[in-house]
Protein backbone atom coordinates (compact mmCIF):
# COMPACT_ATOMS: atom_id res chain seq x y z
CA UNK A 1 0.00 0.00 0.00
CA UNK A 2 1.31 3.31 -0.74
CA UNK A 3 0.60 5.66 1.90
CA UNK A 4 0.39 8.85 0.94
CA UNK A 5 -1.23 11.84 3.27
CA UNK A 6 -4.52 11.46 1.31
CA UNK A 7 -4.78 8.40 2.38
CA UNK A 8 -3.40 8.46 5.27
CA UNK A 9 -6.49 11.11 6.39
CA UNK A 10 -9.01 8.42 4.98
CA UNK A 11 -7.52 5.91 6.55
CA UNK A 12 -7.65 7.37 9.97
CA UNK A 13 -10.84 8.85 9.79
CA UNK A 14 -12.21 5.34 8.56
CA UNK A 15 -10.32 3.36 11.87
CA UNK A 16 -12.47 6.87 13.77
CA UNK A 17 -16.18 6.12 12.34
CA UNK A 18 -15.34 2.25 12.65
CA UNK A 19 -14.41 2.37 16.07
CA UNK A 20 -17.84 4.92 17.43
CA UNK A 21 -20.00 2.71 14.73
CA UNK A 22 -19.05 -0.18 16.88
CA UNK A 23 -19.17 1.22 20.34
CA UNK A 24 -22.53 3.26 19.81
CA UNK A 25 -24.39 0.70 17.55
CA UNK A 26 -23.09 -2.54 16.70
CA UNK A 27 -21.95 -3.65 20.66
CA UNK A 28 -25.81 -2.37 21.86
CA UNK A 29 -27.77 -4.46 19.24
CA UNK A 30 -28.17 -7.62 19.92
CA UNK A 31 -29.18 -10.42 16.83
CA UNK A 32 -29.55 -13.94 18.43
CA UNK A 33 -28.19 -13.58 21.39
CA UNK A 34 -25.08 -11.40 20.72
CA UNK A 35 -23.40 -8.17 19.25
CA UNK A 36 -21.54 -8.15 15.61
CA UNK A 37 -17.88 -7.05 16.11
CA UNK A 38 -17.22 -5.27 13.19
CA UNK A 39 -13.60 -4.26 14.34
CA UNK A 40 -11.47 -7.50 13.49
CA UNK A 41 -13.39 -7.94 10.27
CA UNK A 42 -12.26 -4.32 9.69
CA UNK A 43 -8.21 -5.13 10.13
CA UNK A 44 -8.70 -8.67 8.49
CA UNK A 45 -10.30 -6.34 5.21
CA UNK A 46 -6.81 -3.63 6.03
CA UNK A 47 -4.06 -6.61 6.42
CA UNK A 48 -5.60 -8.21 3.54
CA UNK A 49 -5.50 -4.72 1.69
CA UNK A 50 -2.40 -3.07 2.56
CA UNK A 51 0.42 -6.38 4.04
CA UNK A 52 1.38 -7.64 6.92
CA UNK A 53 2.39 -3.76 8.26
CA UNK A 54 -0.52 -1.93 7.24
CA UNK A 55 -2.53 -4.81 8.94
CA UNK A 56 -0.61 -4.85 11.86
CA UNK A 57 -0.49 -0.96 12.57
CA UNK A 58 -3.78 -0.32 12.05
CA UNK A 59 -5.04 -3.23 14.37
CA UNK A 60 -2.65 -1.44 17.32
CA UNK A 61 -4.44 1.44 16.43
CA UNK A 62 -8.07 0.30 16.74
CA UNK A 63 -7.11 -1.66 19.49
CA UNK A 64 -5.82 1.07 21.19
CA UNK A 65 -8.40 3.26 20.78
CA UNK A 66 -11.00 0.92 22.00
CA UNK A 67 -9.22 0.35 24.87
CA UNK A 68 -8.93 4.35 25.50
CA UNK A 69 -12.27 4.92 24.76
CA UNK A 70 -13.85 1.54 27.06
CA UNK A 71 -11.09 3.16 29.65
CA UNK A 72 -10.10 -1.10 30.04
CA UNK A 73 -6.20 -1.58 30.61
CA UNK A 74 -3.82 -0.80 27.67
CA UNK A 75 -2.21 -2.68 25.38
CA UNK A 76 -4.60 -5.71 25.51
CA UNK A 77 -6.78 -4.98 22.40
CA UNK A 78 -4.08 -3.63 20.43
CA UNK A 79 -2.15 -6.97 20.90
CA UNK A 80 -4.89 -9.12 19.58
CA UNK A 81 -6.14 -6.70 16.91
CA UNK A 82 -2.42 -6.15 16.19
CA UNK A 83 -2.28 -10.17 15.62
CA UNK A 84 -5.53 -10.41 13.52
CA UNK A 85 -3.80 -7.73 11.22
CA UNK A 86 -0.40 -9.21 11.00
CA UNK A 87 -2.24 -12.80 9.79
CA UNK A 88 -4.57 -11.21 7.10
CA UNK A 89 -1.61 -9.32 6.34
CA UNK A 90 0.66 -12.61 5.71
CA UNK A 91 -2.07 -14.71 3.92
CA UNK A 92 -2.31 -11.62 1.35
CA UNK A 93 1.57 -11.67 1.18
CA UNK A 94 1.67 -15.58 1.10
CA UNK A 95 -1.27 -16.70 -0.98
CA UNK A 96 -3.29 -15.08 -3.92
CA UNK A 97 -6.49 -14.11 -3.10
CA UNK A 98 -8.52 -16.39 -6.09
CA UNK A 99 -12.02 -16.58 -4.99
CA UNK A 100 -14.43 -14.04 -3.77
CA UNK A 101 -14.97 -16.06 -0.58
CA UNK A 102 -11.98 -15.79 1.09
CA UNK A 103 -12.19 -12.17 2.48
CA UNK A 104 -15.24 -13.28 4.28
CA UNK A 105 -14.38 -16.56 5.19
CA UNK A 106 -10.54 -14.99 6.38
CA UNK A 107 -12.82 -12.17 8.21
CA UNK A 108 -14.83 -15.11 9.73
CA UNK A 109 -11.98 -17.42 10.74
CA UNK A 110 -9.82 -14.54 12.06
CA UNK A 111 -12.72 -12.64 14.14
CA UNK A 112 -12.82 -16.11 16.32
CA UNK A 113 -9.46 -16.01 16.61
CA UNK A 114 -9.26 -12.61 17.61
CA UNK A 115 -12.54 -13.53 20.33
CA UNK A 116 -10.56 -16.47 21.65
CA UNK A 117 -7.27 -14.05 21.96
CA UNK A 118 -9.35 -11.65 24.06
CA UNK A 119 -10.59 -14.53 26.29
CA UNK A 120 -6.97 -16.19 26.12
CA UNK A 121 -5.69 -12.34 27.47
CA UNK A 122 -8.76 -12.73 30.27
CA UNK A 123 -7.81 -15.98 31.28
CA UNK A 124 -4.57 -15.07 31.73
CA UNK A 125 -5.04 -11.41 33.52
CA UNK A 126 -7.12 -13.71 36.01
CA UNK A 127 -10.98 -14.13 35.66
CA UNK A 128 -12.17 -15.32 38.97
CA UNK A 129 -15.85 -16.83 37.98
CA UNK A 130 -17.28 -19.43 35.91
CA UNK A 131 -17.05 -19.13 32.32
CA UNK A 132 -20.58 -20.16 30.51
CA UNK A 133 -20.67 -21.52 27.62
CA UNK A 134 -22.38 -19.73 25.80
CA UNK A 135 -19.55 -17.31 25.35
CA UNK A 136 -18.33 -20.71 22.70
CA UNK A 137 -22.18 -20.14 20.77
CA UNK A 138 -21.56 -16.28 21.32
CA UNK A 139 -17.90 -16.23 19.62
CA UNK A 140 -19.30 -18.45 16.47
CA UNK A 141 -22.32 -16.52 15.68
CA UNK A 142 -19.66 -13.49 15.89
CA UNK A 143 -17.76 -15.38 13.92
CA UNK A 144 -20.52 -15.57 10.92
CA UNK A 145 -21.99 -12.04 11.64
CA UNK A 146 -18.31 -11.25 10.65
CA UNK A 147 -18.71 -13.67 7.23
CA UNK A 148 -21.46 -11.45 6.60
CA UNK A 149 -19.91 -7.96 7.48
CA UNK A 150 -16.41 -9.01 5.61
CA UNK A 151 -17.28 -8.92 2.49
CA UNK A 152 -18.96 -5.21 1.94
CA UNK A 153 -16.30 -4.22 4.53
CA UNK A 154 -13.52 -5.52 2.17
CA UNK A 155 -15.42 -4.09 -1.41
CA UNK A 156 -16.16 -0.58 0.29
CA UNK A 157 -12.19 -0.82 2.00
CA UNK A 158 -11.04 -1.55 -1.73
CA UNK A 159 -12.54 1.24 -3.31
CA UNK A 160 -12.08 3.93 -1.03
CA UNK A 161 -8.33 3.10 -0.90
CA UNK A 162 -8.05 1.88 -4.57
CA UNK A 163 -5.15 4.40 -5.30
CA UNK A 164 -2.97 3.45 -2.61
CA UNK A 165 -2.93 -0.18 -3.64
CA UNK A 166 0.00 -1.36 -5.30
CA UNK A 167 -1.38 -4.75 -6.80
CA UNK A 168 -5.26 -3.66 -7.75
CA UNK A 169 -5.22 -3.98 -11.52
CA UNK A 170 -6.83 -0.45 -13.87
CA UNK A 171 -9.91 -0.57 -14.95
CA UNK A 172 -10.53 -0.25 -18.71
CA UNK A 173 -13.62 2.18 -19.28
CA UNK A 174 -14.28 3.78 -22.26
CA UNK A 175 -14.06 3.09 -26.36
CA UNK A 176 -12.15 0.03 -26.88
CA UNK A 177 -8.72 0.18 -29.01
CA UNK A 178 -9.45 0.14 -32.87
CA UNK A 179 -6.61 -2.42 -34.58
CA UNK A 180 -5.39 -0.77 -37.46
CA UNK A 181 -5.99 -2.37 -40.64
CA UNK A 182 -8.85 -4.61 -39.42
CA UNK B 1 17.34 -2.73 -0.41
CA UNK B 2 14.96 -5.75 0.30
CA UNK B 3 16.58 -6.77 3.07
CA UNK B 4 16.54 -3.31 4.67
CA UNK B 5 12.67 -3.30 4.03
CA UNK B 6 12.41 -6.48 5.75
CA UNK B 7 14.41 -5.50 8.83
CA UNK B 8 12.30 -1.88 9.43
CA UNK B 9 9.31 -4.09 8.70
CA UNK B 10 10.35 -6.68 12.06
CA UNK B 11 11.47 -4.16 13.68
CA UNK B 12 7.88 -1.88 13.19
CA UNK B 13 6.42 -5.14 14.55
CA UNK B 14 8.60 -5.91 17.61
CA UNK B 15 7.93 -2.47 18.64
CA UNK B 16 4.23 -2.78 18.53
CA UNK B 17 4.43 -6.02 20.32
CA UNK B 18 6.47 -4.75 22.76
CA UNK B 19 4.61 -1.59 23.05
CA UNK B 20 0.87 -4.02 23.33
CA UNK B 21 3.30 -5.87 26.72
CA UNK B 22 4.41 -2.23 28.05
CA UNK B 23 0.94 -0.85 27.91
CA UNK B 24 -0.61 -3.68 29.27
CA UNK B 25 1.85 -3.97 32.17
CA UNK B 26 2.12 -0.49 33.26
CA UNK B 27 -1.91 -0.07 32.66
CA UNK B 28 -3.10 -3.25 34.14
CA UNK B 29 -5.89 -2.66 37.21
CA UNK B 30 -4.75 1.00 37.29
CA UNK B 31 -7.98 2.53 36.20
CA UNK B 32 -8.25 5.18 33.95
CA UNK B 33 -4.81 7.10 32.96
CA UNK B 34 -3.70 10.35 31.61
CA UNK B 35 -4.03 9.02 27.99
CA UNK B 36 -7.57 7.60 28.34
CA UNK B 37 -9.10 10.95 30.11
CA UNK B 38 -7.56 12.75 27.06
CA UNK B 39 -9.02 10.39 24.52
CA UNK B 40 -12.33 10.54 26.45
CA UNK B 41 -12.72 14.20 26.98
CA UNK B 42 -12.31 14.21 22.94
CA UNK B 43 -14.83 11.63 21.81
CA UNK B 44 -17.37 11.52 24.75
CA UNK B 45 -19.33 13.94 23.21
CA UNK B 46 -18.81 12.67 19.79
CA UNK B 47 -19.96 9.14 20.87
CA UNK B 48 -23.65 10.86 23.00
CA UNK B 49 -24.66 12.60 19.69
CA UNK B 50 -23.81 8.82 17.47
CA UNK B 51 -25.63 7.25 20.81
CA UNK B 52 -28.26 9.60 19.82
CA UNK B 53 -28.55 9.89 15.80
CA UNK B 54 -28.26 5.93 16.23
CA UNK B 55 -30.95 5.20 18.88
CA UNK B 56 -33.51 4.17 16.34
CA UNK B 57 -31.50 1.84 14.00
CA UNK B 58 -30.39 0.41 17.23
CA UNK B 59 -33.79 0.16 18.16
CA UNK B 60 -35.26 -1.37 14.71
CA UNK B 61 -32.54 -4.03 15.37
CA UNK B 62 -33.26 -5.18 18.79
CA UNK B 63 -37.09 -5.24 18.09
CA UNK B 64 -36.41 -7.61 15.28
CA UNK B 65 -33.73 -9.65 17.28
CA UNK B 66 -37.10 -10.04 19.95
CA UNK B 67 -39.46 -10.28 18.02
CA UNK B 68 -37.99 -13.58 16.62
CA UNK B 69 -36.94 -14.42 20.27
CA UNK B 70 -40.74 -13.81 21.30
CA UNK B 71 -41.76 -16.78 18.97
CA UNK B 72 -39.28 -19.45 20.12
CA UNK B 73 -40.55 -18.62 24.12
CA UNK B 74 -44.73 -18.36 23.36
CA UNK B 75 -44.95 -22.14 23.75
CA UNK B 76 -42.79 -21.86 26.95
CA UNK B 77 -44.81 -18.80 28.24
CA UNK B 78 -47.93 -21.02 27.60
CA UNK B 79 -46.59 -23.70 30.14
CA UNK B 80 -45.74 -21.07 32.68
CA UNK B 81 -48.82 -19.12 32.14
CA UNK B 82 -50.58 -22.41 33.09
CA UNK B 83 -47.84 -22.46 36.47
CA UNK B 84 -48.59 -19.08 37.71
CA UNK B 85 -52.56 -19.02 37.19
CA UNK B 86 -52.38 -21.74 39.67
CA UNK B 87 -49.83 -19.89 41.80
CA UNK B 88 -52.09 -17.63 41.61
CA UNK B 89 -54.61 -18.60 44.08
CA UNK B 90 -51.61 -19.30 47.00
CA UNK B 91 -50.48 -15.89 46.13
CA UNK B 92 -53.60 -13.84 47.46
CA UNK B 93 -52.36 -15.84 50.96
CA UNK B 94 -49.16 -14.60 50.79
CA UNK B 95 -50.02 -11.23 49.64
CA UNK B 96 -49.67 -9.91 53.26
CA UNK B 97 -46.95 -11.59 53.94
CA UNK B 98 -45.65 -10.29 50.76
CA UNK B 99 -46.07 -6.84 51.88
CA UNK B 100 -44.12 -7.39 55.46
CA UNK B 101 -41.35 -8.52 53.39
CA UNK B 102 -41.94 -5.32 50.85
CA UNK B 103 -41.01 -3.30 54.10
CA UNK B 104 -38.38 -5.57 55.57
CA UNK B 105 -36.40 -5.24 52.53
CA UNK B 106 -37.52 -1.87 51.80
CA UNK B 107 -37.04 -2.62 48.35
CA UNK B 108 -37.20 0.33 46.43
CA UNK B 109 -38.99 0.24 42.90
CA UNK B 110 -40.18 3.44 42.82
CA UNK B 111 -36.91 5.32 42.48
CA UNK B 112 -36.29 6.63 46.49
CA UNK B 113 -32.89 6.64 46.95
CA UNK B 114 -30.77 4.77 50.23
CA UNK B 115 -30.24 7.98 52.73
CA UNK B 116 -27.11 9.33 52.43
CA UNK B 117 -26.44 8.57 48.20
CA UNK B 118 -26.90 11.21 46.08
CA UNK B 119 -28.51 9.65 42.92
CA UNK B 120 -26.65 11.29 39.12
CA UNK B 121 -28.51 9.87 35.98
CA UNK B 122 -26.64 9.21 32.75
CA UNK B 123 -26.91 7.24 29.72
CA UNK B 124 -24.89 4.23 28.49
CA UNK B 125 -22.91 5.93 25.50
CA UNK B 126 -20.81 2.63 24.15
CA UNK B 127 -19.94 -1.48 25.24
CA UNK B 128 -17.51 -3.19 24.96
CA UNK B 129 -17.47 -5.68 22.30
CA UNK B 130 -16.20 -8.67 22.88
CA UNK B 131 -18.08 -11.45 24.74
CA UNK B 132 -15.23 -11.71 27.48
CA UNK B 133 -16.32 -8.08 28.96
CA UNK B 134 -19.79 -6.95 29.97
CA UNK B 135 -17.93 -3.23 30.85
CA UNK B 136 -20.39 -0.16 29.86
CA UNK B 137 -19.55 3.73 29.25
CA UNK B 138 -21.89 6.20 30.61
CA UNK B 139 -21.75 10.00 29.51
CA UNK B 140 -20.99 10.96 33.78
CA UNK B 141 -17.30 11.15 34.85
CA UNK B 142 -15.74 13.00 37.52
CA UNK B 143 -17.34 16.73 36.65
CA UNK B 144 -20.80 14.88 37.83
CA UNK B 145 -19.19 13.68 41.56
CA UNK B 146 -18.86 10.34 40.26
CA UNK B 147 -16.22 8.54 41.82
CA UNK B 148 -14.90 4.94 41.56
CA UNK B 149 -16.71 2.16 43.13
CA UNK B 150 -20.07 4.21 43.28
CA UNK B 151 -22.80 1.66 42.57
CA UNK B 152 -25.03 2.14 39.20
CA UNK B 153 -28.70 1.02 39.31
CA UNK B 154 -31.76 1.21 36.81
CA UNK B 155 -35.15 0.57 37.68
CA UNK B 156 -34.78 -2.70 37.98
CA UNK B 157 -32.49 -3.09 39.64
CA UNK B 158 -28.49 -3.16 40.63
CA UNK B 159 -26.40 -2.76 37.29
CA UNK B 160 -22.46 -3.14 38.45
CA UNK B 161 -20.21 -0.28 40.13
CA UNK B 162 -18.35 2.15 38.39
CA UNK B 163 -14.41 0.85 37.96
CA UNK B 164 -13.04 4.00 35.88
CA UNK B 165 -13.61 7.31 35.70
CA UNK B 166 -12.52 10.16 33.53
CA UNK B 167 -13.72 13.76 32.97
CA UNK B 168 -16.82 13.52 30.98
CA UNK B 169 -17.01 9.71 31.17
CA UNK B 170 -17.00 6.39 33.21
CA UNK B 171 -16.40 3.17 32.72
CA UNK B 172 -19.17 0.73 34.32
CA UNK B 173 -18.54 -2.98 35.15
CA UNK B 174 -21.27 -4.41 35.24
CA UNK B 175 -22.74 -7.40 37.40
CA UNK B 176 -21.98 -10.15 35.21
CA UNK B 177 -18.54 -8.66 34.21
CA UNK B 178 -15.78 -10.84 35.21
CA UNK B 179 -14.19 -8.50 37.61
CA UNK B 180 -17.86 -8.38 40.04
CA UNK B 181 -18.11 -9.23 43.26
CA UNK B 182 -21.43 -8.69 45.01
CA UNK B 183 -22.48 -9.41 48.50
CA UNK B 184 -26.07 -10.51 48.71
CA UNK B 185 -28.77 -11.69 50.54
CA UNK B 186 -31.58 -13.90 49.79
CA UNK B 187 -34.71 -12.65 51.19
CA UNK B 188 -36.93 -14.02 52.87
CA UNK B 189 -34.77 -16.53 54.27
CA UNK B 190 -31.35 -14.13 54.96
CA UNK B 191 -28.80 -16.07 53.98
CA UNK B 192 -25.99 -14.49 52.82
CA UNK B 193 -23.33 -15.38 49.31
CA UNK B 194 -21.90 -13.61 47.15
CA UNK B 195 -23.22 -12.58 43.38
CA UNK B 196 -20.51 -13.78 41.00
CA UNK B 197 -20.94 -13.64 37.01
CA UNK B 198 -21.15 -16.70 34.89
CA UNK B 199 -18.73 -14.96 31.87
CA UNK B 200 -20.61 -15.16 28.87
CA UNK B 201 -24.10 -15.06 30.12
CA UNK B 202 -25.53 -11.71 31.39
CA UNK B 203 -28.64 -13.29 31.81
CA UNK B 204 -27.43 -15.94 34.60
CA UNK B 205 -25.28 -15.36 37.55
CA UNK B 206 -24.38 -17.14 40.43
CA UNK B 207 -24.93 -16.51 44.31
CA UNK B 208 -21.69 -18.27 45.82
CA UNK B 209 -20.50 -19.00 48.98
CA UNK B 210 -23.90 -20.23 50.87
CA UNK B 211 -25.03 -21.44 53.80
CA UNK B 212 -25.31 -25.05 53.05
CA UNK B 213 -27.44 -25.63 56.06
CA UNK B 214 -30.54 -23.28 54.91
CA UNK B 215 -32.31 -23.40 51.83
CA UNK B 216 -32.67 -21.17 49.20
CA UNK B 217 -35.70 -21.94 46.89
CA UNK B 218 -36.29 -20.81 43.10
CA UNK B 219 -38.02 -17.41 42.82
CA UNK B 220 -37.23 -16.02 45.95
CA UNK B 221 -35.35 -12.25 45.37
CA UNK B 222 -31.87 -11.20 46.33
CA UNK B 223 -30.79 -8.36 47.50
CA UNK B 224 -27.45 -6.37 48.51
CA UNK B 225 -26.69 -7.44 51.68
CA UNK B 226 -24.73 -3.59 52.39
CA UNK B 227 -22.62 -4.65 55.66
CA UNK B 228 -20.79 -2.36 57.01
CA UNK B 229 -17.69 -2.88 59.81
CA UNK B 230 -15.99 -0.79 61.73
CA UNK B 231 -13.52 0.26 59.51
CA UNK B 232 -14.77 -1.31 55.86
CA UNK B 233 -17.95 -1.41 54.63
CA UNK B 234 -19.71 -3.11 51.29
CA UNK B 235 -19.79 -1.07 47.91
CA UNK B 236 -23.28 -1.48 47.97
CA UNK B 237 -26.18 0.33 50.34
CA UNK B 238 -28.05 -2.36 51.86
CA UNK B 239 -31.52 -3.72 50.08
CA UNK B 240 -31.13 -2.80 46.45
CA UNK B 241 -32.40 -5.41 44.34
CA UNK B 242 -30.24 -7.84 42.40
CA UNK B 243 -32.29 -10.33 40.63
CA UNK B 244 -34.27 -13.77 41.55
CA UNK B 245 -33.08 -17.22 42.06
CA UNK B 246 -33.78 -19.49 39.11
CA UNK B 247 -32.35 -22.70 39.82
CA UNK B 248 -32.07 -23.58 43.45
CA UNK B 249 -30.86 -27.72 43.07
CA UNK B 250 -30.38 -29.15 46.50
CA UNK B 251 -27.26 -31.02 45.28
CA UNK B 252 -25.73 -27.58 44.20
CA UNK B 253 -26.32 -26.01 47.44
CA UNK B 254 -24.92 -28.60 49.37
CA UNK B 255 -22.02 -29.73 47.09
CA UNK B 256 -21.55 -26.31 45.59
CA UNK B 257 -22.85 -23.61 47.96
CA UNK B 258 -24.21 -22.13 44.87
CA UNK B 259 -27.57 -21.08 43.26
CA UNK B 260 -28.16 -19.58 39.96
CA UNK B 261 -29.74 -16.06 39.99
CA UNK B 262 -31.62 -13.83 36.85
CA UNK B 263 -30.60 -10.20 37.23
CA UNK B 264 -33.78 -7.79 37.55
CA UNK B 265 -31.84 -5.60 34.99
CA UNK B 266 -32.03 -6.58 31.50
CA UNK B 267 -28.41 -6.12 31.19
CA UNK B 268 -27.51 -6.64 27.71
CA UNK B 269 -30.12 -3.47 26.29
CA UNK B 270 -28.96 -0.93 29.29
CA UNK B 271 -29.56 2.58 28.60
CA UNK B 272 -30.69 4.95 31.07
CA UNK B 273 -28.85 4.16 34.41
CA UNK B 274 -28.17 6.20 37.56
CA UNK B 275 -25.10 6.72 39.96
CA UNK B 276 -25.42 6.56 44.01
CA UNK B 277 -22.92 9.34 44.35
CA UNK B 278 -21.49 9.84 47.94
CA UNK B 279 -22.27 6.96 49.96
CA UNK B 280 -20.54 5.75 52.77
CA UNK B 281 -16.65 4.50 51.92
CA UNK B 282 -15.69 3.79 55.31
Amino acid sequence: MILTPKILVRLVALVLLAVILQLSFFSRVTLFGTSPDLLPALVVALGLLGGTMTGAVSGFAIGFLLDCLLIQPLGGGSLVLLATGYLAGLFRERFEIHSPLVPPLLCMALTLFAELGFGALSLMLGIDATVSTLVVRDMLIQSIFAFFLGWPIYLGLRRLLRPALVEEPTVRRGRRPTVLGA
Amino acid sequence: MYRKQVRRRRAVLALLIVGSFALLTITYGQGSNGVQRGVSAIFSPVQSIADQALKPARDLVNWFDKTFDARGKEARLQDELEVARRQAVGAKAALAENAQLTKLLELDRGGAIPSGYEPVTGRVIARAPSVWFSDVTIDLGSGDGVKVDDPVVNGDGLVGTVSAVTGGSSQVALIADNSSAVSAKVVPVGVQGVVKPNVGDPGDLILDFLDSTKHVRKAQAVVTAGWRGQDIASRFPPNIPIGEVTQASLFEQEAQQQVHIRPYADLVNLDVVQVLTGGWRG
